[in-house]
């Protein structure tokens, strides 16, 4: 085999990275330039605008509130994180450190739940939802979600993994368990819990379906949904369109810059269940 | 340390081993709000699923009666449900592969640190910070008929257009492809990890053996990563049997309920057709073959899952 010069071999490896890169962000680079584009550009030849403009981000944020969308979003995503993260905490927990009656058939329960695919149970989900009057309400898109058996598993393991030796410490110095989960076991699960509330947060905001059949007033209305609204109602204005993605993009994507090795350790973690 | 305990036990409460009255008041606290949750959230609705499934709305759509398996024996002879059921599979057999060699091949190029390694790491797993509702806006205009960039530059090379989501035999493989791309920063992630795993020396024998990159990814990157690779592949499969988010924006099932796929008709029939409970046998359906494919995740990686 012939062995190619090695700045040759290193800048055909820079320029493959290079291209493949380019070629997956393509879209979403497409998307920008034309949220920057006007509506008499639109539909010329040309990837970027020639003449850059604010006006669709400007006619999106009259024409609708998405000020209100993005706000409802993150209350929705930042309650369910926080939610989960208390729930599988505290029962991660107790479930790695209290010895109780019955603890093994509990954590046989939560593996179980594992296993149930949630995304179709949404039918009687609804109908649980609706007979309790929260349709149109935060609480519709939060608190079914708050009790996560991969959340309680995660924690379960991570906690179970700490030393014993430094519980015993603890336990020496009068801690109760109470104690013992706030003062030892969460900080030291810190990197557990910020990739579980990454996953966790990152599922929340992406949420489709649900939102869309539990929420019709307006004012409610999630991010991912507004997109869909204003996509319906411009139908050629895909400048609008194309503002309206980016701004619903921009805090998944900024979270996701921020906080990279969290997100990554929570996806690799939440493939790895089972 | 260890050994000087045991010697002296009565220096410590025998802490984890035994079960003491006490501890069992503050156990039950800390694990009843979840475990009620997840009764009332999870347990209660799968259960009623099934419940519902034996159900039909009486004529005026006031109230249910009970109907027995009535709705499965009607969806047996459904040639609209099996078209769905066929429809998802395809979906499925195109997202799965596409995804994955998609990812294998930003893994591949990221697993090991080279100058740099970051921003291509960055922009390879950038796609799991796309939520699905951006993501089908973004293809939609990428795919425009008339203003897509795809289009523009297939015409630019003298090919015709393409109705990429408007004709029946292109609208689903096209979906396919774009759930493969939400997909690949996912893939990317996992395959990433999973390559991190393969221990550098064998690579580093192989290589004093002789064997150049393609060798060494044949006979040790790609049988090492199989595990790996299997696993992501049904975790693929799982997530695109019930892709709907992409479908609603892009095609809405069709056209010619081309799309329309299993979840999709489910959502449908339930909200639009008035058959909540035809819906609901639709989606016990779905639900056993996706506890099939979860309990085979669970059957061959169970044992491997540790916290590393």
């Amino acid at each position: 085999m012939v062995s190619l010069p090695r700045w040759l071999a290193r800048f055909l490896f820079y320029l493959g990275l290079s291209v493949y890169a380019f070629l997956l962000v393509l879209p979403l680079l497409n998307l920008f330039a034309a949220s920057f584009k006007s509506d008499g550009e639109l539909f010329a030849p040309g990837f970027w605008p020639a003449n850059p403009t604010l006006e669709p981000y400007l006619e999106a944020l009259q024409k609708y509130p998405l000020a209100r969308y993005l706000f409802n979003s993150a209350v929705v995503a930042l309650a369910t994180t926080l939610g989960v993260i208390l729930v599988s905490a505290t029962m991660g927990y107790a479930l790695a450190r209290i010895p109780f009656p019955g603890q093994g058939l509990l954590f046989g329960f939560v593996v179980a739940l594992l296993l149930i695919p949630g995304e179709v149970t949404f039918l009687p989900l609804y109908l649980l939802v609706q007979g309790f009057g929260w349709l149109n309400t935060y609480t519709a898109l939060i608190v079914p979600f708050v009790a996560s058996p991969l959340g309680v598993f995660l924690l379960r393991q991570f906690i179970k993994s700490l030393p014993q030796d430094l519980f015993d410490a603890a336990r020496i110095d009068g801690a109760g368990h109470l104690r013992m989960l706030w003062h030892v076991a969460l900080p030291l699960s810190a990197p557990a819990l910020g990739a579980l509330a990454a996953l966790t947060f990152l599922g929340s905001w992406n949420m489709y379906l649900w939102p869309l059949v539990t929420i019709n007033r307006s004012e409610m209305m999630t991010a991912q949904i507004a997109v869909a609204q204003v996509q319906n109602v411009e139908v050629t204005a895909w400048n609008v369109v194309a503002a309206t993605a980016i701004l619903v993009l921009l805090p998944t994507l900024i979270a996701f810059l921020l906080a990279q090795r969290f997100f990554i350790r929570g996806i690799a973690l939440g493939g790895l269940k089972g | 340390m260890s050994v000087e305990r045991r010697e002296t036990p009565w220096t410590r409460a025998k802490p984890q081993t035994r079960f003491r009255g006490g501890e069992g008041l503050e156990a039950f606290l800390l694990v009843v709000p979840g475990v009620a949750l997840m009764l009332l959230f999870i347990v209660w609705p799968t259960l009623n699923a099934f419940w519902l499934s034996f159900h039909r709305e009486n004529l005026l759509g006031t109230s249910r009666e009970w109907v027995g398996l009535a709705n499965y024996a009607e969806m047996f002879r459904d040639p609209a449900f099996w078209r769905s059921v066929g429809a998802t599979f395809v979906f499925a057999a195109i997202v799965a592969p596409v995804q994955l060699v998609l990812g294998l091949v930003a893994a591949l190029m990221v697993a090991r640190p080279f100058p740099g390694v970051n921003l291509f790491r960055t922009l390879f797993f950038l796609t799991t910070a796309v939520p699905t509702a951006v993501a089908a806006v973004a293809w939609g205009w990428f795919l425009h008929p008339v203003g897509g960039t795809l289009n523009r530059a297939l015409e630019a090379i003298g090919l015709p257009r393409q109705p990429w989501l408007t004709s029946p035999e292109l609208a689903l493989p096209t979906l396919a492809v774009v759930t493969a791309w939400a997909g690949v920063g996912f893939t990317a992630i996992l395959l990433t990890a999973g390559l991190q795993q393969i221990p550098e020396e064998l690579y580093e024998a192989a290589r004093i053996d002789g064997a150049g990159s393609w060798t060494q990814f044949w006979r040790i990157t790609l049988p090492l990563l199989s595990p790996t690779l299997f696993l992501v592949a049904l975790l693929i499969l799982l997530s695109s049997l019930t892709a709907f988010g992409q479908i609603h924006l892009l095609t809405r099932g069709g056209p010619m309920e081309s799309t329309m796929v299993w979840i999709y008709r489910v959502y449908q029939d339930a909200f639009f057709n008035f058959r909540f409970y035809y819906a609901s046998a639709q989606a016990v359906a779905l639900f056993l073959v996706l506890l099939l494919l979860a309990a085979l995740q669970f059957r061959f990686f169970g044992r491997r899952v540790h916290y590393g």
